[in-house]
């Protein structure tokens, strides 16, 4: 009870409100510095298989001898329809499949975003398990186009063989899906989407047979022409669309069978060399988030990830001498793995960084790395919330014995009982409601400063100042805050709908009139209704509040999202509206530079990508892949960027 | 290309001679498109009613006479099957899928008794021994898995007194056939796979076919009017069998890629090279034997068969008249051309091994395989832990007639169909296509959802059966060792009423079984409980303990003695003292 009380008293202390700057700041460092520390030994594993069912690179190959052959010819047929037409080309390959007994059926796909048009055919076969009761399917993919728009060849007609030679076994516990996509992003959605009947059918045809429950999937990426092209490494790609990440029990098979069985080096998030220094790992892991954190497709295999279809991209890599049979082999032990389950992948991690193909860190590990920087807002919002509840001007401490306070309290104590107490606030109200707070909170000192409270027959001197109640206005700021997120929709809905070419102008005119709107608002607002400290508080604690709220709950869905916006809003912990002109002035242009466009450009070309593109793929990752990182950066940081840049900016007009 | 000669129904025509022996066998040998080869084994037995019941038993086994005398059984049907047969290239069913069942086990038998509550008492009776005699979980099969279909299943047989006889209907889907079920099997037969066709039969060939399923039918027949009465069980072994897969020798069955020069090449493509091969299709029928593709020879014919009549011809092969057949075998036997010379059949020696030889050859006539009268389909929609829907897809290919069907869901109870999300649209017609509906709700853990509908699906259309559901959340202890796995739904049952089937057994068109996902907890949870609950545990016992072991004596009780050192010691001297001085 002393204890509570004890806190209870620390409450009112002046001393309190000068520290929660300090502690979001710690938290903040804190939070960047743990995800510094995660590549070390101690903080990362190993990666392990947990699922005793997959029993990696436990099995023989036999995808040798005269499927070779058959791989070559195949892969000429492949390249002779590299230029003929979508009908032509669909039309051959279900011949193919249809000539090893499968099962075949195709379907369109038509998809319009930002006034162009994806339109294009899937091609799929099935082998039926010969002992299967179809409630059991993985499926193998060779996207036909893959995400360099290169023609896939030796992948495709690495599928091709593969479903001949799989056609002879009769071991399968599963049904067998061999998909040819029409490309590597939009095509496998289509498919996946109707498989699972989620498909609009204006745009996606419905399929014409089906399987039973996805189990896994696993794509292949070997662009290699006709004469083909000896590889040096497989680079897995693992991320889903919204930074879903697969089973880490897959990755960890295709990592083992790649180099425990066949000994082709595997390598991750395009980091060819890798030679496990700290700087490489801590690489490894950034360019991990920054991918995940995007959420956008990596592959053919990240449209299948929503859909809890643990699914993995294999793409050769370099010049070496691994040839197109061991990749081969790699997919029939991976299938052979895969066949064996007995249950859905469950096993394993669902959320990790990799730092490399076989060293992790999981989530209990990281997670209060963005927890923390997602706690610094909440800090910050309650210090405002607290901060906003009392008078502008500094109380002495009550309980403070310092001369000078009580100076400053004129300790004389002048005659009141508890009534005078009520009395005085009961007639404040009204006036306060009427006339802004800071002239009332201004005249304050001229009231009696100390006040004797008699409750029972014992006295106590409280300052007058601290029995006076301010009442907070909320309509303005919560209304701000929510006018803020609601402006958000605007651009969200003309970057996901405006024609491709008019994207890039549509982005140079949101970004300049974006870091110019603070100043407009603020213009206005002064203009018309001046913002009292108490309302600029009040705003800029619910925004940090409900950022601090969505980017806690976005750490648990997307880690890398949460953190690299929490990094990137960092400075609106601090911004406040100065006493001095220049300081507001010089905060203004600090975030001005992290206007949320400002940063995504910056971060664009630092990644070597083209702006003009990620437009374009993020208005179809809107359209079909059902990426949310928009929705995140115009609803979530972005209003709370303008909510921190207009506060700044009434301090310099006003 | 080429040509076909029409077929008449050999189904019918094979197993239209009833009750004229006490005992007989027969396997129809046909191949099918892809290199595949059906396989139908059907064996007869009869024993009069009376013999029967004075447990007097020759070819019926006693022990599963017993056992149906002792749950008053008068007709029961028993199905085991694995895999899914492949109506588009394999056409119509086998028996027209009357001797078939859905994946896994599927009971149904018309128990005699007074009312419901003695019938389902038998029913668990007859399934609990049926389980000990099949080696199979059929004793799992309770309140939750039985339902008692209204329309989907009439008697074979002929019962005299119809009006206490109850039908109930069990599946188990989820159960593995193997061989453990083919022993007790093969058992019931009087020559116990050690002559006869059943000595074809063998585990490994059986459970490695592409389609195969177990069938035991016992019925009463009565003569017309009743006069005299017989109690006949049919087992009935369907099989689809690879040709390739199944002529790999057991001590090496890897399909290793063939050498080069066994392979056709295309050697019209321009890049054709000695090491690039185009494979083609060779597009001749494959090379086999009886004992290449069943791992066994055939041992003669069972003696007990009638060496007489029809029924001597115990192997019968269903080929276009021009495929070479050459015949193995050191005794006498007799060949009968049927049907246009398009079935071979062959009365077996006894005491001899019986082989048929195929040779590779390239065909310039083949066989009309006999169109389905139905394709179906079905799947589970959607996807999350809280809802789904199921989708069933039923064609109709006959371009001029309407076929009725009667379409039975068993769903589990953790599976809830919403009814009024039911939906049967027809391609063709808005009208709908419903004519009658049997819906009995689930209970939560008491009996799960019996749905039958009539539907009357009209020439050359395909009717969608959609309806949603949604999962229920089941108990921890409910879940099975593989929870993660997802919980099977038995196949829908399709009976087609019209066109009217030849015979009493029906037109049956099973669905594959479904994988439901149902939300499942994080089964290492539990430890984490314990260990929270350990900790909570000991924290409160450690306050409590020292709460009730120490002493409390008020600061004012305390001696004013000197601290530190001497003080202690002081202490120390006291307490020996006040021990000393009592003793």
């Amino acid at each position: 009870m002393a204890l509570i009380s004890s806190i209870l008293a620390l409450r009112r202390d002046a001393r309190i409100q000068k520290i929660p700057p300090y502690l979001s700041a710690f938290c903040i460092i804190v939070g960047i510095a743990w995800l510094l520390v995660l590549p070390l030994n101690e903080y990362s594993r190993k990666t392990y298989v947990s699922e005793n069912a997959l029993l990696p690179g436990q099995v023989h190959t036999y995808f040798t001898g005269s499927e070779h052959n058959v791989f070559r010819a195949y892969r000429h047929e492949v390249d002779a329809l590299s230029g003929t037409s979508v009908e032509e080309r669909t039309r051959r390959l279900a011949e193919i499949f249809r000539s090893q007994n499968l099962k075949v059926a195709t379907q369109k796909y038509n998809y319009h975003v930002s006034n162009r048009t994806i339109a294009n055919e899937n091609v799929y076969a099935i082998l039926q398990g010969p002992r299967a009761d179809a409630t059991e399917a993985i499926v193998l993919i060779g996207a036909w186009k893959n995400m360099a728009d290169e023609v896939n060849t030796s992948g495709v007609a690495l599928v091709l063989t593969l479903a001949r030679y799989f056609k002879r076994w009769s071991l399968w516990s599963k049904d067998i899906i061999f998909l040819v996509s029409g490309d590597s992003t939009s095509g496998p959605q289509a498919w996946v989407d109707a498989y699972h009947d989620g498909h609009d059918e204006r745009y996606v045809e419905s399929l014409k047979i089906k399987s039973g429950a996805l189990q896994g999937a696993v794509a292949v990426d070997y662009p290699a022409g006709p004469w083909g092209h000896r590889y040096d490494k497989l680079h897995v790609v693992y991320d889903g669309v919204n930074g879903q990440l697969p089973n880490l029990d897959l990755f960890n098979t295709a990592v083992q069978v790649a180099g425990g069985q066949m000994g082709v080096g595997a390598v991750i998030q395009r980091m060819w060399k890798h030679t496990d220094t700290y700087q490489e790992r801590l690489t490894t892991m950034l360019r991990g988030m920054v991918s995940q954190g995007m959420g956008h497709a990596t592959g053919p295999h990240s449209s299948f990830i929503p859909y809890h279809v643990d699914a993995i991209t294999l793409v050769t890599v370099g010049d070496g001498w691994h040839d197109e049979m061991t990749l081969g082999r790699i997919i029939e032990s991976l299938f052979r793995s895969l066949n064996n389950l007995l249950e859905h992948l469950h096993q394993s991690f669902f959320f990790y960084l990799l730092l490399q193909a076989n060293r992790f860190v999981s989530i209990g590990t990281y997670l209060p790395s963005a927890m923390l920087i997602a706690v610094s807002f909440s800090i910050t919002s309650i210090a405002l919330w607290v901060k906003s509840g009392r008078p502008s001007e500094p109380t002495a401490n009550f309980a403070s014995t310092n001369p000078e306070s009580k100076a400053a309290s004129h300790p004389i104590p002048s005659p009141s009982t508890s009534e005078s107490v009520e009395d005085d606030s009961t007639p404040a109200k009204p006036s306060e409601s009427e006339e802004p707070p800071t002239a009332e909170e201004t005249q304050k000192p001229a009231d009696p400063p100390v006040l004797i409270h008699t409750p029972s027959g014992s006295l106590s001197l409280l300052p007058a100042p601290s029995l006076k109640i301010t009442e907070r206005h909320l309509l303005f700021p919560l209304l701000s805050v929510l006018l803020s997120h609601l402006l958000g929709l605007l651009p969200l809905y003309l970057f996901n709908t405006w024609p491709a070419p008019s994207l890039p102008p549509l982005y140079l005119t949101a970004a300049n009139l974006t870091t110019l709107l603070p100043l407009a608002i603020a213009y206005f607002l002064v203009l018309e209704a001046p913002p009292t400290p108490q309302q600029t508080t009040l705003v800029q604690c619910f925004s940090l509040l409900l950022l601090g709220m969505c980017l806690a709950g976005l750490a648990t869905l997307n880690f890398s999202l949460s953190f690299l916006v929490g990094v990137c809003t960092a400075p609106l912990n601090f911004v406040h509206k100065a006493r001095s002109k220049g300081g507001n002035v010089a905060q203004l242009a600090g975030l001005m530079l992290v206007n949320p466009l400002v940063v995504v450009q910056v971060g664009t070309q630092l990644l070597g990508g083209r702006m003009e593109e990620v437009l374009v793929k993020a208005a179809e990752g809107w359209v079909v892949w059902g990426l949310w990182t928009q929705v995140v950066v115009w609803v979530v940081w972005f209003p709370a960027w303008v909510c921190g840049a207009v506060v700044v900016a009434v301090g310099v007009l006003e | 290309m080429l040509s076909f000669l029409p077929v008449l129904l050999l189904n019918a025509l094979i197993a239209c001679a009833l009750g004229s022996s006490d005992y007989d066998e027969k396997l129809l040998l046909r191949p099918l498109p892809q290199d595949t080869l059906l396989a139908s084994f059907n064996f007869r037995s009869n024993e009069s009613a009376a013999a029967f019941e004075q447990q007097n038993f020759r070819f019926f086994p006693r022990s599963l006479g017993q056992i149906l005398q002792h749950a008053r059984a008068k007709e029961l049907h028993l199905r085991f099957s694995v895999g899914r047969w492949d109506a588009e290239n394999w056409g119509q069913r086998p028996w027209n899928g009357a001797r078939e069942g859905g994946t896994g086990v599927e009971l149904w038998a018309w128990v005699e008794a007074d009312n419901e509550a003695e019938s389902f008492a038998q029913w668990l009776t007859l399934t609990n021994a049926l389980s000990g005699l099949f080696c199979a979980s059929l004793n799992f099969i309770d309140a939750t898995k039985t339902i008692r279909p209204v329309m989907s299943f009439s008697p074979e047989g002929d019962h005299s007194n119809s009006s206490n006889l109850h039908l109930l209907h069990g599946t188990l889907p989820h159960e593995v056939v193997c061989t453990e079920n083919l022993t007790p099997f093969l058992k019931l037969l009087p020559c116990k796979g050690k002559a006869g066709i059943s000595s074809l039969l063998d585990g490994h060939k059986l459970f490695d076919a592409s389609f195969q399923t177990m069938a035991i039918d016992v019925r009463p027949v009565c003569e017309e009017g009743g006069a005299s009465c017989s109690v006949e069980m049919e087992q009935t072994v369907d099989m689809v069998l690879d040709i390739a897969r199944s002529k790999r020798p057991r001590d090496n069955p890897i399909p290793r890629p063939l050498p080069i020069e066994q392979i056709e090449c295309d050697t019209s493509k321009g890049y054709n090279a000695h090491d690039t091969c185009y494979p083609l299709n060779k597009g001749t029928e494959p090379a086999w034997t009886l004992e290449e593709v069943f791992g066994r020879p055939l041992k003669g014919g069972c003696p007990l068969v009638d060496d007489v009549g029809d029924d001597a011809n115990t192997v019968c092969i269903n080929t276009p008249p021009e495929r070479t057949l050459q015949v193995n075998t050191t005794e006498q036997y007799f060949e009968t051309r049927l049907v246009y010379d398009t079935l071979r059949c062959y009365k077996l020696p006894t005491g001899a091994d019986f082989d048929l030889v195929l040779p590779e050859q390239q065909m310039k006539t083949g066989l009309i395989r006999a169109e389905p009268p139905l394709f179906a389909a079905r799947s589970i929609n959607g996807h999350g832990q809280e809802r789904g829907s199921t989708q069933a897809i039923i064609r109709n290919p006959s371009t001029t007639e309407a076929v009725e069907i009667v379409y039975l869901e068993s769903l589990p109870w953790f599976m809830k169909p919403y009814l009024h999300t039911l939906r049967a649209r027809i391609d063709t017609t808005p009208e709908s296509p419903i004519k009658e509906t049997y819906y009995r709700p689930a209970v939560d853990r008491q009996r799960g959802t019996h749905l039958e509908l009539r539907l009357v699906i009209p020439p050359s259309s395909t009717l969608t059966l959609t309806y949603d559901f949604e999962k229920a959340i089941l108990r921890y202890t409910e879940y099975p060792p593989d929870a993660n796995r997802g919980f099977d739904v038995a196949p829908a049952v399709i009976r087609l009423l019209s066109p009217p089937p030849g015979d009493r057994k029906g037109i049956y068109v099973r669905t594959t079984s479904l994988l439901l996902p149902l939300p499942t907890p994080d089964f290492s949870m539990p430890y984490n409980v314990i260990i929270l609950t350990s900790t909570v545990m000991a924290l409160g016992f450690g306050n409590i303990f020292n709460l009730l072991v120490r002493r409390f004596v008020g600061v004012d009780e305390v001696p004013i003695g000197a601290g530190g050192l001497k003080g202690v010691l002081q202490g120390k001297l006291m307490r020996l003292k006040t021990v000393f001085g009592k003793t």
